[in-house]
């Protein structure tokens, strides 16, 4: 089918308009979300913590895991994760759920995964602070001057390496709607194999390099090593900007390839 | 150019793409036939043309493949052959409530859909007053949509697009649900829309409306295009057929 | 505010046609639905194997079916709870056509997640017998069907408690999400509650929990359930189910106004 390319239904939708959109969409998400729950934005926040903390107990005391710092190692990588792994998993599902968006309304479909990720990318922004006080208080360790570049350049590392992953699973799901299932199971793997609760240098050393290739681990490296030697390790964030950009390829291709059909697959 | 909205030799199938599971494709067992269409065309060969600053309306019984001709000039769904060409902005009103959240207010769903449609959000603000005006919602407006009844919904929709600087205006049935008084209002609505130089396409039921509203329009039966011409015409023929068939052929079919 | 008089029988089919609709309206166009469950299941233990056994170094005889033996009961559980907890939520229009949110809205998501239990015992059994190399006992044949008694009798009352609870106060979702991974590794489910620190094994041994999921390994691992630990269940059941009934008896009659 040919479209005529001079007169198309985005005429009007410059940057600053998609912008506007997902912000747009991304509050209606939370308003609805946060709507009747007295505590609100809390939950979002302590879930990570409740996690870390059970980690701790399970690692720390019960395993007797010798870590130095264990819960600064918990709790600076469990948000990053927590970020990714609900933004992917909702992203997933996203044009599922939203299936009356895409059949009956004219919207750039890319956006709503993109929407998901950015949702749990501001609930870690609001933690961010609290992480930074836990930091302080736990770990005696003071927020770095660093961190003013630092840590914007890893949130747009990290959106520009989980964005791609996320649009590629909910155009497959619209597809296939077994993925969703395979990224809950991915993820519940994934968690040990990155590994964020005990150190790499754990992992037995003829399974090290294995573990060394996964660009998760790269990535949560990177926040770890900002928040607790206050360094980005060019190497390692290099490295997941590299997955970044080849997924992000990648995800561009399925685009083309998938997103004019969906509207009549959800 | 000077047709507003056109389209040639559009051909539909919705039996080619379904949602498919790992176990079909491991095993490669064939999914089970699509009961939806029980003829292999959604659409054969329909084309029409509307110039700019006129109404056309498209009729023709469930199934006929109505909704699935708007989705595809609105693009949230591709013919599998054909051609389009739409001139400006497109806004549409094709289902009661899709693209609306039931827990927000109709405010933030003003905000929300306007956004959907392609307004800035200085804009969606500027226009709000008239938006909320037009919608008598009055105080309802405030309170979460989920409140609200289908004539409400079916209000602040229709008052968001016809205020949203479109172009052109795709609408399926949704005005059927408010009163007769608002439906007089929003017909009038849409002759300033037009007199604008703004351009409708619109579908409908409602023979009394489609004869008040087009200038021309197309019947459809079985995704072909079986009459077309004035509207009034056009309708009074589709109404003396229906009464003589039993019936209906594509009564059956559901309707996406 | 009265509900219309419904005979047992009649409830037992409104419990039968609910359940049934449910699984099938999850696998509808998912055809490896029971498949993915069974492997999400496994995958998680397969997880836990790697990293307590392989990387921790945890020293346990036959750790994939303690594990295996646990963790399926464990998410009949928590996702029939968690789910059950919602009942009253998503029923909303049920409900207002009812007039009572009645309890057996959440009696229908534990029985979904028991059928799943059930269809899954006989890859639990093919696992403890193949990779256990542990005999199957004849005894199995009314010890299971007594233990899955004893666990619905022990999580209905807990479902129906927190399901009526959520209708008011929307948080208690939010809290089941970070309390059953909590309790996960409180039950213990990962480790066995033998290396548990002295000041903590007493408390840890009195979780009702740990003695449903124990009566389930003993089951499986020493071919009979342990008469004590089965009985320590029980008698929670019982209170707990005074306990939900009590809260019936108080809340249920307003669910529909607040859902």
């Amino acid at each position: 089918m040919t479209r005529d390319s001079t007169i198309n239904l985005s005429s009007g939708r410059g940057l600053p308009q998609l912008a506007e959109l997902l912000y747009v969409l991304v509050r209606k998400e939370l308003k609805a979300r946060y709507k009747n729950r007295f505590l609100g934005y809390v939950w979002a926040l302590a879930n990570p913590f409740a996690f870390a903390f059970v980690y701790w107990i399970a690692f720390k005391f019960i395993m007797r895991l010798e870590i130095e710092n264990y819960s600064l190692f918990l709790i600076t990588g469990m948000f990053p994760w927590v970020w990714m792994s609900v933004g992917v998993t909702g992203a997933t599902r996203s044009f599922v759920i939203n299936a009356s968006l895409i059949r009956k309304v004219s919207l750039p479909r890319a956006i709503l995964p993109l929407g998901n990720v950015a949702q749990e990318m501001v609930h870690f922004g609001f933690a961010l602070p609290v992480v930074m006080a836990f930091l302080w208080f736990a770990g005696e360790i003071r927020p770095n001057p660093s961190w003013l570049w630092q840590i914007p350049a890893l949130l747009v590392l990290q959106v520009a390496f989980v964005y791609p992953l996320a649009l590629s699973l909910a155009l497959a799901n619209a597809y296939v709607r077994d993925i969703e299932y395979l990224v809950g199971i991915g993820f519940s793997l994934l968690f040990f194999a990155t590994p964020m609760v005990y150190p790499i240098t754990l992992v037995p050393e003829a399974y090290r390099h294995w573990f060394e290739l996964n660009p998760l681990h790269a990535l949560m490296q990177s926040w770890r090593s900002v928040f607790l030697q206050g360094s980005l390790e060019p190497g390692t964030a290099a490295y997941a900007a590299a997955f970044a950009v080849v997924t992000g390829a990648i995800a561009w291709w399925l685009h083309r390839k998938l997103a004019p059909r969906i509207g009549e697959l959800v | 150019m000077t047709h507003a909205v056109m389209c040639e030799g559009l051909w539909k199938t919705y039996q080619r793409h379904r949602p498919v599971g790992v176990k079909t494709l491991l095993l490669g067992a064939d999914p089970p036939a699509d009961t939806r269409f029980a003829r292999e065309w959604a659409l054969a060969e329909v084309g029409f043309a509307v110039p700019r600053g006129r109404s056309f309306g498209v009729i023709g019984a469930n199934g006929s493949g109505k909704t699935t001709l708007l989705s595809i000039l609105l693009g949230t769904v591709q013919a599998d052959r054909g051609r389009i060409g739409l001139s400006g902005h497109v806004a549409s009103l094709l289902e009661l409530g899709a693209g609306f959240h039931g827990d927000l207010t109709g405010r933030e769903n003003v905000v929300l859909y306007g956004s959907i449609l392609g307004m800035r959000l200085a804009e969606i603000r500027r226009r709000f007053e008239a938006i909320a005006e037009f919608s008598e919602l009055e105080r309802a407006i405030e309170q979460p949509l989920r409140t609200y009844s289908a004539g409400m919904i079916a209000r602040l929709g229709f008052s968001i697009i016809i205020h949203c600087a479109a172009d052109i205006l795709l609408i399926d049935e949704v005005l059927a649900v408010g009163d007769a008084r608002f439906q007089a209002k929003c017909h009038q609505a849409l002759r300033e829309f037009r007199a604008r130089g703004g351009t409708l396409v619109i579908v409908s039921h409602n023979m009394k409306e489609m004869t008040e509203v087009c200038d021309e329009g197309i019947c459809l039966d079985l995704g072909r295009v079986v009459d077309s011409g004035p509207m009034a015409g056009v309708a009074a023929r589709y109404q003396e057929r229906m009464a003589a068939a039993r019936p209906v052929k594509g009564g059956k079919h559901a309707e996406r | 505010m009265p509900s219309v008089e419904r005979s047992p029988r009649q409830l037992a089919e409104f419990l039968y046609l609910l359940t049934r609709q449910e699984l099938k309206a999850r696998y509808k166009g998912r055809f490896l639905g029971y498949v993915w469950a069974l492997a999400h299941t496994f995958a998680l233990a397969f997880v836990y194997w790697i990293a307590f056994k392989i990387i921790m170094g945890l020293d346990v005889t036959n750790y994939s079916v303690y594990l295996v033996a646990g963790m399926f009961p464990w998410v009949w559980m928590s996702v029939g709870v968690t789910s059950a907890t919602r009942s009253f939520v998503v029923n909303a229009l049920l409900i207002k056509e009812m007039g009572l949110a009645h309890a057996i809205l959440p009696l229908s998501n534990v029985m979904q997640e028991m059928a799943h239990f059930v269809l899954a015992l006989p890859a639990v059994i093919a696992w403890v017998v193949l990779a256990g190399g542990y005999d199957a006992a004849i005894s199995w044949l009314w010890q299971i069907p007594l233990m899955l008694v004893l666990q619905v009798a022990f999580v209905y009352p807990i479902a129906l408690g927190f399901a009526l609870a959520n209708a008011y106060v929307r948080d208690i979702e939010y809290l089941l999400g970070i309390g059953f991974p909590l309790l996960f590794f409180a039950t213990p489910m990962v480790y066995p509650i033998s290396i548990v620190p002295e000041p903590l094994h007493d408390w840890f041994e009195l979780n009702p929990l740990h003695a449903l999921m124990q009566s389930w390994r003993s089951l499986f691992m020493e071919g009979a359930l342990d008469p004590a630990q089965a009985a320590y269940v029980a008698g929670w059941a019982l209170a707990l189910a005074a306990v939900a009934w009590t809260l019936y008896r108080k809340l249920a009659p307003r669910v529909g106004e607040v859902v």
